[in-house]
């Protein structure tokens, strides 16, 4: 045990205390910082705050009253100046003194139609600024009570249900669907990185011939077993950075918009997602394993290892198919086929209410895999071991000449 | 008790029958010679007596009894294909090879201190291993077979890229194991070295054992009833008992007729009024035996 503990840390320490890992581990974050940050600055210089106007030849806002919002830097509370003279308007308009003037007609109450002049369309935010304040001013005159009043003003909220109450999802929750995507290409970025490492660990001792040396210190079992964990712990700790910057993100990313900051994963979810990645993540480290075992050269093993890649995320190319017909032939195809189940899985569950007893077969099938993949690995690994200038074949693997 | 008894092995890859009914012990405080041309089953020998292959048949015993996980603890193997981790400094890979021979981390730092003085290396500990020459990688490799001390050292070819220097500091070293009563064996081509320092050999070929015995045995038994002889004064030109006499560097050496005997020679040569420095019985070097052994079984193998 004790050796074992030993490989781990070993093949532990030789990545994660190395400049290329930590660069690897920040890239991505920083990445993610970077492009917010343009977006942030480049929304900012975007904002026209200069004041909007209004002509309302029926003397509908007449005496209208302005409410204090909470505004943002991205929502500023925009001044709205009422005109008399469409000509006046045309030409603070013209001289850029206003950014866009509304004509609310006479009929307005029948037609529930109004004009909004610009030269560059208002932000979105702007106009239900003053979709908000024709609203309360509009109401004003009804003397409505205060709670109809507000009602009024939140607007509508669709929540969808599952037939079976299994699932629901909130219109502003809109990004939860996002959520297994998400979780599928950190599933994908992670094992290729631990798989990487793995494959990387595993051909290296063949190339430079430290196999003989460590297996007689070490049973191969011992071995194999320390460099996995080793290995996936690599993958696992860039996942737990991740996430913790994922989770400082949302922390401060709900300081600008509020819709973050109620977000919640639900626990059937969350469960689900770690009963599907945590078997594809043993089955894919123990193949890459085993292509190493079998494999005489670095180069080639990654060669190999770019087809599972491949493979892998053949789901994202179909990704728009998979998610409009989640229960079609193909999508149900590709959730029972061990490489691209995982993040096909993932898509159709977070487009359809997948059976509970669909969910259980495919974890255990995978769980099937994963076991399948562990032996063949290990027999790819006592066979390949000592070859060192020929490749193994399928054939051998599963023949009879194995070194017992 | 013996270190490694073998009891009639035999091991085949296909068609090739690499080991064929092979055995032999090795025994406490001896240097082995494990010797044969290439291919004989020298390698494949060694595989099966530390478990990485098993034999298709016969008995092998290591440290007495089958080979175990933790009598992995107690055996040093430099392999003929060597390598170290390339891309770590050289303490670091020589700490983590030596922690999975079952020693603590700092035990196995202080020995290695020791060892990287004796062997020149110490200043080098922080370079990675890539860097560093051949020969010094080499005695990286001698270090890491050693450092746990093993009772029992398996070593291919330990003086490939050591200069002379090295390779007298290394003989030392061994014969200093072999002292303190650990067993050696030694598998290597460089017949000199083996005559320096091996007490007792086993010559295979074919997978076959061909010579097996102590080192002095082996030369006996291929020895010539010929006489090498140095002279202070002049030789004279013929001998009774002697059918020719050469000069090779200031000696002679006499090839004996049939019948003679070397004693006869001798009071032949003190009559005759020689003076002699130096008279002794040729034995031939280990390398003509190797080539005359194997050229034999050659001949035997295509009749």
């Amino acid at each position: 045990m004790t050796k074992i503990w030993k490989i781990i840390k070993y093949e532990y320490t030789r990545h994660v205390f190395q400049k290329r890992f930590l660069f690897s581990l920040l890239s991505l974050p920083v990445f993610v910082l970077v492009m917010v940050g343009v977006a942030f600055i480049a929304a900012f210089f975007s904002i026209d705050t200069s004041p909007v106007g209004y002509m309302d030849p029926g003397g509908m806002l007449e005496n209208a009253v302005r409410e204090e919002m909470d505004d943002s830097i991205f929502d500023p509370q925009i001044e709205f100046l009422p005109y008399q003279d469409l000509a006046q308007a045309e030409a603070d308009l013209q001289a850029g003194d206003i950014q866009a003037y509304y004509i609310l007609p006479e009929s307005y109450e029948q037609a529930l139609q109004v004009e909004l002049v610009f030269y560059d369309e208002p932000a979105g935010e702007i106009q239900s600024q003053f979709n908000d304040f024709l609203t309360d001013n509009l109401t004003l005159h009804d003397n409505l009570d205060p709670q109809i009043e507000a009602r009024l003003e939140d607007g509508s909220l669709i929540t969808m249900k599952a037939v079976d109450g299994s699932r629901e999802m909130r219109q502003d929750q809109w990004f939860v669907v996002l959520i297994p995507i998400i979780a599928g290409i950190m599933f994908f970025v992670v094992i290729m990185t631990s798989g990487g490492y793995l494959l990387q660990a595993v051909v290296e001792e063949k190339e430079n011939r430290t196999m003989e040396i460590v297996i007689t210190s070490v049973s191969p079992n011992q071995l194999m077993t320390g460099k996995i964990i080793g290995n996936i712990a690599v993958g696992l700790t860039q996942l737990v950075a991740w996430l913790i910057f994922a989770w400082i993100g949302l922390k401060v990313g709900g300081q600008f918009w509020p819709v973050l900051q109620d977000f919640s994963l639900p626990a059937n979810y969350v469960a689900v997602l770690l009963l599907v990645l945590l078997p594809s993540f043993v089955m894919i480290a123990a193949l890459m394993a085993a292509i190493g075992a079998t494999m005489t050269e670095l180069r080639e093993a990654q060669q190999v290892q770019g087809l599972f890649s491949l493979t892998i995320m053949v789901p994202y190319y179909l990704s728009s198919s998979l998610m409009m017909n989640p229960n079609s032939p193909l999508a149900i195809g590709l959730s029972y086929f061990p490489l691209t189940a995982p993040v096909t899985i993932l898509m159709r569950f977070s487009s359809t209410v997948i059976p509970v007893w669909q969910i259980a077969i495919h974890i255990l099938l995978l769980i099937a895999f994963a076991a399948a993949a562990i032996w063949f690995s290990g027999r790819a690994f006592r066979m390949g071991m000592l070859r060192y200038g020929k490749k193994l074949s399928l054939k051998e693997i599963f023949g009879k000449g194995v070194e017992k | 008790m013996t270190i490694i008894n073998v009891t009639d092995i035999s091991k085949r890859f296909g068609n090739t029958q690499a080991v064929d009914h092979l055995s032999f012990e090795v025994n406490p405080g001896e240097i082995f010679g494990l010797l044969g041309p290439n291919g004989a089953g020298k390698t494949t020998s060694i595989r099966m007596i530390l478990n990485i292959f098993q034999p298709d048949s016969g008995k092998i015993s290591v440290l007495d009894g089958p080979m175990t996980e933790e009598k992995k603890n107690h055996i040093g193997y430099l392999p003929e294909e060597r390598g170290l981790y390339q891309d770590i400094p050289l303490e670091r890979c020589l700490v983590f090879l030596a922690t999975l021979k079952g020693m603590e981390e700092h035990t196995a730092k202080a020995e290695l201190e020791d060892y990287l003085k004796r062997f020149d290396l110490y200043e080098f500990r922080d370079k990675k291993v890539k860097e560093l020459s051949k020969g010094m990688q080499q005695k990286a490799q001698l270090i890491s077979t050693l450092v746990h001390d093993p009772q029992l050292v398996i070593i291919d070819e330990p003086f490939t890229s050591l200069d002379p220097v090295n390779t007298e500091m290394v003989k030392d070293l061994l014969e200093q194991k072999r002292d303190e009563g650990k067993a050696i064996i030694m598998s290597t081509h460089q017949m000199n070295q083996v005559e320096e320092l091996c007490d007792r050999i086993l010559l295979i070929d074919h997978g076959q054992r061909v010579l097996y015995g102590t080192l002095q045995e082996i030369q006996n038994k291929f020895a010539s009833r010929d006489i090498l002889v140095t002279p202070l004064n002049t030789m004279p030109e013929s001998i009774k008992g002697v059918r020719e006499i050469k000069k090779l560097n200031g000696r002679y050496f006499l090839a004996l007729e049939e019948e003679a005997e070397p004693n006869q020679i001798l009071k032949s040569l003190i009559n005759a009024g020689v003076e002699l420095t130096e008279f002794e019985i040729a034995v031939p070097p280990l390398n003509e035996i190797f080539i005359q052994v194997v050229k034999k079984q050659e001949a035997v193998k295509h009749d």
